[in-house]
């Protein structure tokens, strides 16, 4: 026995919440795309998963630009101004496994030191329904870094496409279960068998080359086509690395806090003139090593959930799988 | 063609005359070809050719990474060829030094291939292939420069405020410009802060605004930096703008002609315009 | 009971010509709009597309941009380098929807304190037609 929900029941779920002022984001198709963003009605949002959206919902929790202060300047006197928070409540439909599996790992990230305010007030506040995937591209790789294309990690309710416009829903927090609640019909339709991905590499053997392969000639070789721009970062969901900047003149200003990229020429650079990052292949290296070797072995988690924007969106056609299947191929072929 | 490719760029790696080749790969499915930097001749094989050639490769040649791996040559469409004329003549590139092939194209699905009127390289040091007797393979613009300026400025405003909102700062469209090839940008540059960083909507007018404007007169309409965009915006509308202007008020078209002056290195006491009162 | 609009007017003059007008106009003690913000700079040819931009930013609600008349210029081009400059700017902000009526040019000589005094007026008093440049200011509001 599973709870069911019709397509167009879920559309007038969505349209109630809109109507009742809370947030509510969604894929949506715009210029071509599918990204995510607000809904202003039901009928936007994208309730299949035909297409992985190019941006991820870490947006929504950890904006790309967000004012922490502002100040006035009266002579010597500085007056500080709390920025006023969004308090509304958020929803977001229809975010893939691979999004929804963010979260747990920003929870980490935003709280295992300073705990983050901003994005603990704003997790609070959202809850996030994930639709079950079933179909994937090339770039997908969810399935190489232990999740799957119904994976339940971070999601409050999934939703499985049963096809004919229906959908079973797996509630699977008290938040989840709050916004389903006497909106589901019984149903006993079989949720199909989901594949994922082929396995793309062995996560287990990049550690191990990871482990001894920093000087190894591969990131020279295999970074060149590397631009250096923010686009595998921004769209990544877990990336999360931000720049905090004042904006203002004589008078005042905010203290904003921005997403940043690893990927930058200026990233690492030095107020002496110094970069210890200066080359690509320095950038790139350490962007799988963050992922794939430090963070795991501090924390014990990868920091990548196989969503595959990195190599879908880059204009070089690289992100963090080429990389690794060229590292992938490597092991293998010292193996054989 | 593909395979008197690979035989060119094998005889150039074993003659020693070229210590790389910038040339297209594999692709992920539907998408464009990554980039290949050819060291051996052995692997001159990954070479591709195709309708999936769509990146502009000149874009590498102002990368250091790519400088340092020695004399290059590099595959170029006639569309991509002309960020070269600029680059020579902005002293950017040491032609003599640098090797050009130059590919007869058919078409790469991009909205810039309708009516192409360059489907040879004109100035390369060897052209390979002729293109065929059909119209090339061309995408369409879900908005053109007409429909734009069919709006009211209002209307306009809001467009791009609309669109700049998706703008996440990555900077991707100044990354695969080959003619954004400042050491450092001048929205890297903070004494002073010419260009807010953050992707608010102030921001990003100020980005794209600057973006545009330091490629008037030079942009090559390669189309790379709309292709290069994550969130869709029709950045190359702004370029298109800036050329029809440029065309009509001083008869210039960047990367046309190597002997041209360049717009903004020079004037004329006859300029017109009927805005200065 | 609100205040009335007072616009905000920057104007990025040349040290040679217009900067010498204007203060040709004030010893000849010819009234003008107080409106004005002048910036002086060294030539109309060193003034970035940028600073046009900036003024926006910083809640202008019209600029000027004025300097030598062509084959005045004291550094003897640089007026002709900005009018390409402008003729290209000006179709980008066209582009984006800028009300090109806030952004003006001129030509102003040394010696021509009254149409200094012409321009300024004409500008405020159009400008207070149009109103403060909302929409400019407005993206600062809207979340980005």
């Amino acid at each position: 026995m599973s709870a069911i929900i019709h397509e167009s029941g879920l559309r007038t779920l969505i349209d109630g919440w809109l109507a009742s002022g809370k947030l509510v984001a969604a894929p949506v198709e715009v210029s071509g795309r599918v990204l995510y963003q607000r809904l202003k009605s039901s009928g936007e949002a994208i309730l299949e998963s035909r297409e992985r959206p190019a941006n991820s919902i870490k947006q929504f929790l950890f904006p790309r630009h967000q004012a922490l202060f502002r100040y006035r300047l009266n002579g010597k006197q500085v007056e500080l101004v709390d920025s006023a928070d969004d308090t509304r409540e958020q929803i977001i439909v229809a975010a893939r496994p691979c999004d929804a599996a963010s979260l747990p790992v920003l929870d980490h990230i935003f709280n295992c030191d300073c705990k983050d305010a901003g994005f603990d007030e704003a997790r609070q506040r959202t809850t996030v329904i994930a639709l079950a995937c079933n179909s994937h591209d090339e770039a997908c790789f969810c399935t190489s870094v232990g999740l799957g294309p119904s994976s339940e990690a971070g999601a409050d309710a999934l939703l499985v496409d049963l096809g004919d416009s229906e959908f079973e829903v797996r509630v699977l927090t008290d938040k989840g279960r709050k916004l389903f609640e006497g909106r589901t019909e019984p149903g006993t339709r079989e949720a199909p068998a989901l594949e994922g991905p082929p396995r793309k590499f062995d996560a287990g053997a990049v550690r191990q080359f990871l482990a001894n392969g920093f000087d190894n000639p591969l990131w020279g070789e295999e970074s060149v086509g590397c631009l250096g721009c923010g686009v595998c970062t921004y769209t990544c969901p877990v990336c999360h690395c931000f720049d905090m900047v004042d904006e203002g003149n004589a008078a005042g200003g905010e203290r904003v806090r921005n997403w940043d990229s690893c990927q930058f020429q200026m990233f690492t650079q030095h107020a002496s003139g110094h970069n210890p990052r200066a080359t690509q292949s320095q950038r790139q290296r350490q962007r799988i090593y963050h992922k794939f070797s430090i963070y795991p072995e501090r924390f014990g988690a990868l920091l990548c959930t196989g969503c595959g924007n990195c190599a879908r969106n880059c204009p070089a056609g690289l992100g963090v799988l080429r990389l690794l299947e060229k590292i992938d191929s490597r092991v293998r072929q010292q193996h054989v | 063609m593909i395979e008197q490719l690979r035989e060119t760029c094998r005889r150039l790696l074993d003659e020693g005359s070229v210590q790389v080749i910038i040339g297209y790969g594999d692709s992920l499915p539907g998408k464009p070809a990554r980039p290949l930097f050819i060291r051996k001749s052995e692997d001159v094989d990954q070479l591709t050719w195709g309708p999936h050639c769509l990146p502009n490769l000149t874009a590498y040649l102002k990368r250091k990474e790519v400088k340092a791996l020695g004399n290059a040559a590099v595959i170029v469409k006639g569309c991509d060829e002309k960020a070269l004329v600029v680059l020579t003549k902005e002293s950017q590139v040491d032609r003599a030094s640098l090797h050009v092939i130059g590919m007869a194209c058919d078409g790469v699905c991009a909205p810039k291939c309708a009516g192409c009127k360059m489907r040879t390289p004109r100035f390369a040091d060897e052209v390979i292939g002729t293109p065929s007797d059909a119209e090339p393979k061309a995408g369409t613009r879900p908005v053109t420069l007409e429909d734009l300026m069919a709006k009211t400025p209002a209307e306009r405003w809001d467009f791009w405020k609309g669109e700049f909102a998706r703008c996440v700062k990555c900077y991707a469209c100044r990354q695969v410009c080959p003619l954004c090839y400042c050491e450092r940008c001048i929205a890297d540059k903070n004494r002073p802060q010419e260009i807010l960083t953050s992707a608010s909507l102030t921001g990003n007018f100020a980005w794209h605004i600057a973006r545009a404007f330091h490629l008037a007169a030079r942009c090559v309409e390669c189309g790379e930096c709309t292709r290069a965009c994550p969130a869709g915006i029709p950045l190359a509308l702004l370029n298109r703008a800036l050329a029809e202007q440029t065309e009509e008020s001083f008869g210039y078209q960047p990367g046309m002609d190597p002997d041209a002056e360049p717009v903004f290195g020079s004037w004329k006491a006859t300029d017109k315009e009927t805005f200065i009162r | 009971m609100s205040e009335p609009f007072e616009p905000k007017i920057v104007a990025y003059v040349c040290n040679w010509c217009t900067y010498l007008g204007a203060d040709l106009a004030g010893t000849n003690r010819l009234e003008y709009p107080s409106n004005v913000r002048i910036i002086r700079l060294p030539c109309t040819g060193r003034i970035d597309f940028n600073l046009i931009v900036k003024a926006f930013e910083m809640g202008a609600d019209s600029v000027l941009i004025s300097g030598c008349h062509p084959a005045d210029c004291h550094y003897t081009a640089g007026n002709y380098h900005a009018r390409r400059r402008w003729i290209l700017f000006r179709r980008l902000l066209d582009t984006l929807g800028i009300e090109m009526d806030r952004i003006n040019f001129t030509w102003i000589s040394a010696a021509e304190g009254k149409k200094w005094q012409k321009v300024i007026t004409d500008i405020t008093e159009k400008t207070r037609a149009l109103g403060p440049y909302k929409a400019y200011r407005e993206l600062h509001e809207v979340a980005g």
